[in-house]
């Protein structure tokens, strides 16, 4: 490809194509249902969603224990019936089991931390990385000048033109601009 | 029996005193050592080294005897009582040292000590300089720490109960699979090699030069134990999958999490790492992520050893909590207490000019990485912390850990395609429209090919999206540094990063298959008539039952597509009783055939109750992961083991490139000590210097 046609491409018609094309493609790929779901996938989706009341973590997907066996067989009965929705089941099972069968803590009282915290921890994150970079301009002001990038990049030009005599240069097809302003 | 007793007490007593010796030289060893440092006494310090061939001696001693003990099946001792079997076939009976508390803690040692041996070798020739001596010392005092666990709440030298001769072995889940054997020793390199740059990030801040160099003489060991962590990880998520019969790779359990914990650090500081070596910037940011790294490796071991979190994995023991708890508490006291110390040299001069460079990029990184760590180990404790607070119990599992881990993975793929187009310094926004245009297309690609393929959904198909992105942005690095340098722009840091970033995107990739487009279905076989589902033909051959001297159960050999027959069995190992089943699984480029056998089926039948799974692109974990740990090599081992700075990898290569070329080194941030420049040639030489 020729570098003319390289750059041109990569204007901004170039971009607004990539841009439909991703949001096209997206739209399908959501609007397309998931297909049939079997009633064992059924049973997976459910039991993944509930924690073995006898076991050490485990859901009741994972484990291999009875009590979790037996909760896979009582989600077994209602998906075959096919009358209850996946969280009328859960619902039924926690209600027989009590919290413990829950792996999800709720979102609320204490529990609710444990969403909270997170978004909390991202948000003192951001913030702090706002106030740095802050700072490091207000720091800036004793950086290298323009005047001084400019010395050593005409030094390091000179040593470049001494390189290429070694280098193939003839490949221009995407020539790099200074890899950081400091060079 | 006389003879039995006697072989006995020659292994505990045995066992008993190489610790001791051990605990001996360690303690000398950092005591003579800091006595050398404060009296400048070089020939002492040069001797140290004698001490840490005696602990790795002790260390590796503890090990073989115990080893011989399992061989001999000394049924004097409690820990064989505890894993030994007659039964166990050598393979598993060898690595039943490792299948309970006490014997992690003797590997775990045997790694400390041959790291700190390969310390004391490496630098045998730099030993009267502070920086390394400091650095022996902190590995003598994780030393001593972990002799003290061995002689004392993880002793796995104690005698047992008099007049037991049989054991039940190794759990079962331990002792049917060849992954056991790779799994625990190469976790445990990469868990434990933490200690290495933490032992010098201690030794910068106490020596004072915390400066750049102490990074470089570190970099490869960080490397090495970040690679063996991965592969570890890595390779637990594939037993897990061989084994455990539920079809998965990971399952967010306590002690999947303490492994994941110091990767996700660790992996923070490679990053940032770079920014420190190029612009000498973010010192306290990289001590703290070295600390905190090895820090977590003490936590989770303290959080799913001693018995407060209960996990699939948890050997239960309670009297090494109080041990590990208070060496978390000294590692936190002592380390932040050094940089609060150092605070004024830490400051680093410079500044990040634009958030839109190549040092912002891994600040948000880092970022991302740090808030994920924190969001895993909150989800690991909060059970903890509500059982302390409300005395009620509650679950944190799975779904919670998915919910979260998208976002961040989603962003950090985003990121892993932006960054590698951008300089150091400051980007403009023209130079990102040129820069990305391909890959920004290699990612359009990657959403429309799974699309023709059926894939449905928004969110797996905007992972895929990111995916392509990236590995357009990796691609492309890797592209523009061959064409310069030929096959040299493949090794190196950064060029070796971009191919464990393709590693790390095919993982990605396939996790976000392999979990969004999992089908599963319970068939009823009969022998004869071939069932469909899938896409695939399942026809049961026959339900045979068959016998171990430790097991029995019953298996169902199945004809797949007319082709060759998978087995999924039922096991019942005799010392335990417990029903485990053992999936048979047909592996694909594109999709898996996991089969399982469920309870109901009988020897004998002419039909079997199985569950199949299809799950696409699973292989392609274990390839990325394999092209991880590839990749790190690469970026590990540049080029010559001893290059001088006239041959061709460290001559300066032109200057049109994002690649580490010796000229485009910082012009900034002088170093405090002499030849302590952060230019990337004295930053290569120090290695080998």
């Amino acid at each position: 490809m020729s570098n003319r046609l390289n750059k041109r491409l990569k204007r901004w018609p170039g971009w607004l194509a990539l841009g439909v094309v991703v949001v096209v493609a997206l739209a399908i790929g959501t609007s397309r249902s998931s297909g049939p779901m079997t009633d064992s996938d059924r049973i997976d989706n459910i039991s993944q969603r509930l924690a073995c009341p006898t076991c050490d973590g485990e859901s009741v997907y994972e484990s291999q224990a009875s009590a979790a066996r037996g909760i896979k067989q009582q989600i077994k009965r209602f998906v075959e019936e096919g009358t209850s929705s996946d969280d009328q089941i859960i619902q039924y099972i926690q209600t027989q089991f009590g919290t413990k069968t829950l792996l999800v803590p709720n979102a609320s009282g204490f529990d609710a931390l444990v969403w909270a915290l997170p978004a909390f921890a991202l948000v003192i994150a951001i913030a702090g990385l706002t106030v740095a970079f802050r700072r490091w301009k207000m720091a800036g002001n004793d950086a290298p000048t323009d005047d001084d990038f400019a010395l050593v990049s005409a030094a390091m030009h000179e040593q470049r033109a001494d390189n290429t005599v070694e280098h193939d240069t003839s490949d221009t097809s995407e020539p790099e601009p200074e890899p950081s302003h400091g060079s | 029996m006389f003879a039995v007793e006697v072989a006995a007490s020659i292994n505990g007593t045995l066992g008993r005193s190489i610790l001791l010796i051990g605990l001996v030289c360690a303690t000398f060893g950092a005591l003579a050592t800091v006595y050398g440092i404060a009296t400048h006494d070089e020939r002492l310090l040069r001797s140290t080294r004698r001490y840490a061939w005696g602990v790795a001696a002790a260390g590796v001693g503890a090990f073989v005897v115990m080893e011989i003990a399992l061989i001999q099946r000394d049924w004097s001792l409690k820990y064989v009582q505890q894993v030994g079997s007659a039964d166990t076939p050598f393979l598993f009976n060898v690595t039943a040292i490792w299948s309970a508390l006490e014997g992690s803690i003797l590997l775990w040692l045997l790694i400390l000590v041959g790291y700190t041996a390969v310390i004391a070798h490496r630098f045998r020739k730099r030993l009267s300089d502070p920086l390394v001596a400091w650095a022996l010392v902190v590995m003598f005092i994780v030393c001593m720490f972990f002799f003290v666990l061995t002689l004392g709440p993880a002793n796995a030298f104690k005698p047992g109960a008099v007049g037991v001769t049989s054991g039940p072995g190794p759990n079962p889940l331990l002792q049917n699979h060849i992954l056991v054997l790779f799994h625990p020793p190469i976790l445990y390199l990469g868990y434990v090699g933490m200690t290495v740059p933490f032992a010098f990030a201690i030794a910068a801040l106490i020596t004072g030069r915390v400066g750049e160099r102490w990074l470089t003489e570190t970099r490869r060991f960080a490397l090495f134990a970040w690679g063996f962590l991965t592969i570890g990880i890595i390779l637990g998520g594939w037993w897990s999958y061989e084994v455990l019969g539920w079809s998965g790779v990971w399952g967010w359990d306590p002690v999947e999490n303490a492994s994941l914990l110091p990767w996700l650090t660790g992996t923070a500081y490679i990053h940032s790492v770079l920014v420190q070596e190029r612009r000498g910037m973010l010192r306290v940011w990289n001590l703290t992520l070295l600390v905190s790294t090895f820090a977590l490796t003490i936590l989770g071991t303290f959080l799913t050893r001693s018995g407060v979190i209960k996990s699939v994995h948890a050997f239960s023991n309670g009297s090494i909590g109080p041990y590990l708890l208070s060496f978390f508490g000294l590692i936190m006291v002592v380390s932040l207490g050094l940089i609060a110390w150092r605070g004024d040299r830490l400051r680093s001069p410079g500044a990040i000019d634009s958030p839109l460079s190549r040092e912002g990029a891994f600040l948000a990184n880092n970022v991302l990485f740090t808030v994920f760590a924190f969001v895993v180990l909150l989800g690991t404790v909060f059970p903890l912390i509500v059982e302390a607070l409300q005395n009620r119990t509650i679950k944190v599992g799975a779904p919670y850990f998915e919910r979260l881990s998208i976002p961040f993975g989603l962003t950090l793929l985003f990121l892993m395609a932006v960054a590698p187009v951008l300089p150091w310094r400051k980007a403009s926004l023209e130079l990102l429209r040129d820069r990305l245009f391909w890959p920004a297309w290699c990612g359009a690609l990657a959403i429309i090919v799974p699309l023709m393929f059926g894939a449905h959904g928004f969110a797996p198909l905007l992972a895929f999206g990111m995916g392509g992105f990236a590995a357009g942005a990796a691609f492309r690095q890797l592209i523009l540094a061959t064409r310069r340098q030929g096959w040299r722009g493949l090794v190196g840091r950064a060029n070796g990063g971009m191919i464990v970033h393709i590693g790390v995107i095919i993982v990605a990739v396939a996790l976000v298959a392999s979990t969004a487009y999992t089908h599963s279905s319970r068939l009823v076989l009969e022998v004869g008539k071939p069932a469909s589902y899938g896409g695939h033909t399942f026809e049961l051959v026959e339900v045979q039952s068959f016998t171990t001297p430790r097991s029995n159960g019953i298996k169902a050999p199945i004809r797949i597509d007319g082709g060759k027959t998978f087995a999924p069995a039922i096991t019942k190992f005799t010392n335990f009783g417990t029903n485990i089943p053992t999936p048979s699984v047909r592996s694909g480029l594109l999709n898996d055939v996991y089969l399982t056998l469920e309870s109901g089926a009988k020897a004998g039948a002419t039909s079997a109750p199985i569950k199949v799974f299809i799950k696409p692109l699973i292989i392609w974990l274990w390839i990325g992961g394999a092209l991880m740990v590839f990749g790190t090599l690469l970026s590990g081992f540049p080029g010559q083991r001893r290059r001088l700075p006239t041959q061709p990898t460290s001559a300066p290569v032109p200057l049109d490139g994002p690649g580490d070329g010796p000229l485009d080194g910082p012009l900034d941030g002088p170093g405090d000590e002499p030849g302590d420049g952060p230019g990337a040639v004295s930053a290569r030489e120090t290695i080998d210097a």
